[in-house]
C-alpha cells in the first residue's frame, strides 16, 4: 500500500503510541505486540494524528530539525506503517 | 545470588500467570502436569509487587493468563493497577463465566486487549476438547467483547482433531470480527507433551491446512490479521527460544515462581527463583536460572559452531530437554541434531492413528499423573 498525498493520518485505533523511560525510546503497542521505535520513526508517528497529511508532516519536520528533503524517507517509513497496519488513512 | 558482568536488556514482557485453576480441561494445556500440587497462590499485594517491580525495570506489555484468570477475585483490582502503571495489558481467557458486566467492570479498569479462545469451529468438537460444554457461550462473549470496543484476538490451537476444520474456523473467525486470529499448533509441552501422540496432525493435513491459511492471509488483508505459525516438529529448523533466553520474557507462574519461559519449571534441578524471595530485579539481573542459557558459552557441539547460532540460540532448551534428557543440546527438532531421530519418529508415528485416549487436564488427573 502507499500513502495518499491529500488524505489524513492517523495511527490506528488499536496501536498505542507510548514514551518508555526505562529503555528512553517510544514504542508501539498493540494486542500482544510491541515496536521499539528509532527516533525519526517515533517522529513521524507523533504526527499521524488530528488532520495532518503527508504534506503536513514533512514540514513540521523539515522546521523541527531544520533540514529539507526528507519527504522520500518519510513516505517509506509511512508505507511501511500502513502495511504493517499501524496507520490508516 | 552471584553477580553477573554484563547487565541483560531489560524484561519488556511480563506474563502473569495468576492461577492454575480453570474449569477447561483441554488435553494440549501447557502448564505442569503436576499443576494440582502447586495450590499456592500469590496475594493481590504480592502481584502488586511483582507489577510495580517489573515496570520500573522495563516490562510494557503485560499479559494476564492461567489457568483461567476469570477465576481470581482480584483480576478487575490488579488490571486497573497495572493500568495506572503504564502497561499494555492483554487478558488471555477461555472466556468461561465471563459476562457483559465483566466485560465493561475490565473495560474501565482499563483493559487493553483480550483474547479468546476457542477449541474448534463446531459446537461438538469444542465442547470434547475443552471438557466443558461452552461453545455457544465463548462465540456470544467474543461479539460482546467486539461490541464494547476491544481489540481481539480469537486463538485457535490446532491439533490431529481440527485442524481439518480450518476454513470454518477461519470463517467463525470473521463472523465473530476478530482483529487477529492466531492459529497455534500445538506445541508439545506439559499436557500437550503426554497426549502428543494422539495430537499430532499427519504430514498431509499440515500441508492442506497451510495452504488455507495462506489464501485467507492474502484475501483478509488489511482486515483481518492472521498468524499461523508451522510447527517446529515440521521444519527442520527450531524456533528461536523466546527471543534469547531472559533478554525479553518473564513468566511469574502462580505461587510466585521466577521462569525464562513458561515451561522452565520442569527442568531438574534448576531452582527458579521465587518472588516470595527475591526482587524482580535480583531475579532477571542476578539469579542462576535467568543467567543460565543467556549468550552461548552453555553451548554444545553443534550449536556451538553453527553459524545460525545467534538466530535460534540452539532452540528451545526445555524441549532438548524432555526429548534429549539434557537441556544442553541442540533442540532435536534441528535436523543438525543427533537426535533429530526423536522428531522424525514421532512425525512418522503420527500417520498411524493411535487408540489411546486422550488424558484431559484436570486435578483428578493431575493427582493420578503424580503417583
Ligand atoms: S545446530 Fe544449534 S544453533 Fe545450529 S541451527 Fe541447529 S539448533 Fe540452531
Ligand atoms: S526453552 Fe523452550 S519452552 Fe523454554 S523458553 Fe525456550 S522456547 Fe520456551
Amino acid at each position: 500500500m502507499s500513502v495518499q498525498p491529500g488524505k489524513t493520518i492517523q495511527l490506528s485505533p488499536t496501536y498505542r503510541l507510548q514514551w518508555e523511560q526505562a529503555q528512553n525510546m517510544f514504542v508501539l503497542l498493540y494486542p500482544e505486540g510491541l515496536v521499539e521505535l528509532n527516533q525519526s520513526s517515533a517522529e513521524i508517528l507523533k504526527l499521524c494524528k488530528d488532520d495532518n497529511t503527508l504534506s503536513d508532516i514533512v514540514s513540521v519536520l523539515e522546521q523541527k530539525f531544520s533540514s529539507t528533503g526528507l519527504e522520500p524517507d518519510i513516505i517509506n517509513f509511512l508505507n511501511t506503517a500502513l502495511d504493517n497496519g499501524w496507520i490508516t488513512q | 545470588m552471584a553477580g553477573s558482568p554484563n547487565k541483560p536488556s531489560p524484561p519488556r514482557w511480563l506474563l502473569a500467570e495468576l492461577t492454575y485453576a480453570c474449569p477447561l480441561q483441554c488435553p494440549y494445556c501447557s502448564n505442569p502436569l503436576n499443576y494440582a500440587s502447586i495450590d499456592k497462590e500469590l496475594s493481590t499485594d504480592d502481584w502488586k509487587r511483582v507489577l510495580k517491580q517489573s515496570r520500573e525495570m522495563g516490562a510494557v506489555q503485560l499479559g494476564f493468563s492461567g489457568g483461567e484468570p476469570l477465576t481470581r477475585k482480584d483480576l478487575t483490582e490488579l488490571v486497573s493497577y497495572s493500568h495506572d502503571l503504564g502497561y499494555y495489558t492483554n487478558l488471555i481467557t477461555s472466556g468461561y463465566n465471563m459476562d457483559e458486566a465483566k466485560i465493561l467492570e475490565l473495560k474501565k479498569a482499563g483493559l487493553d486487549h483480550i483474547q479468546v479462545s476457542i477449541q474448534a469451529s463446531s459446537k461438538e468438537l469444542n465442547d470434547f476438547i475443552a471438557g466443558t460444554k461452552s461453545f455457544e457461550h465463548k462465540k456470544t462473549v467474543a461479539r460482546l467483547i467486539k461490541k464494547h470496543g476491544y481489540p481481539m484476538v480469537l486463538c485457535v490451537v490446532l491439533h490431529r482433531e481440527n485442524i481439518h476444520q480450518m476454513k470454518e474456523i477461519l470463517e467463525m473467525a470473521i463472523e465473530l470480527g476478530a482483529d487477529f486470529v492466531e492459529l497455534a499448533n500445538t506445541q508439545y509441552y506439559g499436557w500437550a507433551h503426554h497426549n502428543r501422540d494422539q495430537l499430532m496432525p499427519t504430514q498431509q493435513q499440515l500441508n492442506d491446512a497451510e495452504v488455507i491459511a495462506n489464501e485467507y492471509q492474502v484475501s483478509q488483508k488489511g482486515k483481518m490479521k492472521i498468524y499461523y505459525v508451522v510447527p517446529d516438529y515440521y521444519e527442520g529448523r527450531p524456533k528461536a527460544c523466546m527471543n534469547g533466553w531472559g533478554t525479553t520474557f518473564l513468566t511469574i507462574a502462580p505461587d510466585g515462581l521466577a521462569l525464562p519461559c513458561h515451561s522452565a519449571r520442569q527442568l531438574p534441578n534448576f531452582d527458579c527463583p521465587s518472588v516470595n524471595d527475591f526482587s524482580i530485579q535480583e531475579i532477571w539481573n542476578e539469579s542462576k536460572a535467568f543467567n543460565y542459557f543467556r549468550g552461548d558459552a552453555w553451548m554444545k557441539e553443534p550449536c556451538r559452531s553453527c553459524k545460525d547460532k545467534d538466530k535460534d540460540f540452539g532452540g528451545c532448551h526445555c524441549q532438548a530437554f524432555l526429548l534429549t534428557g539434557d537441556a544442553h543440546n541442540a533442540d532435536p527438532a534441528c535436523n543438525l541434531s543427533p537426535q533429530h531421530h526423536t522428531i522424525t519418529d514421532a512425525i512418522a508415528s503420527a500417520e498411524q492413528p493411535t487408540e489411546q485416549a486422550l488424558l484431559f487436564r484436570n486435578s483428578k488427573n493431575s493427582k493420578l499423573l503424580k503417583n
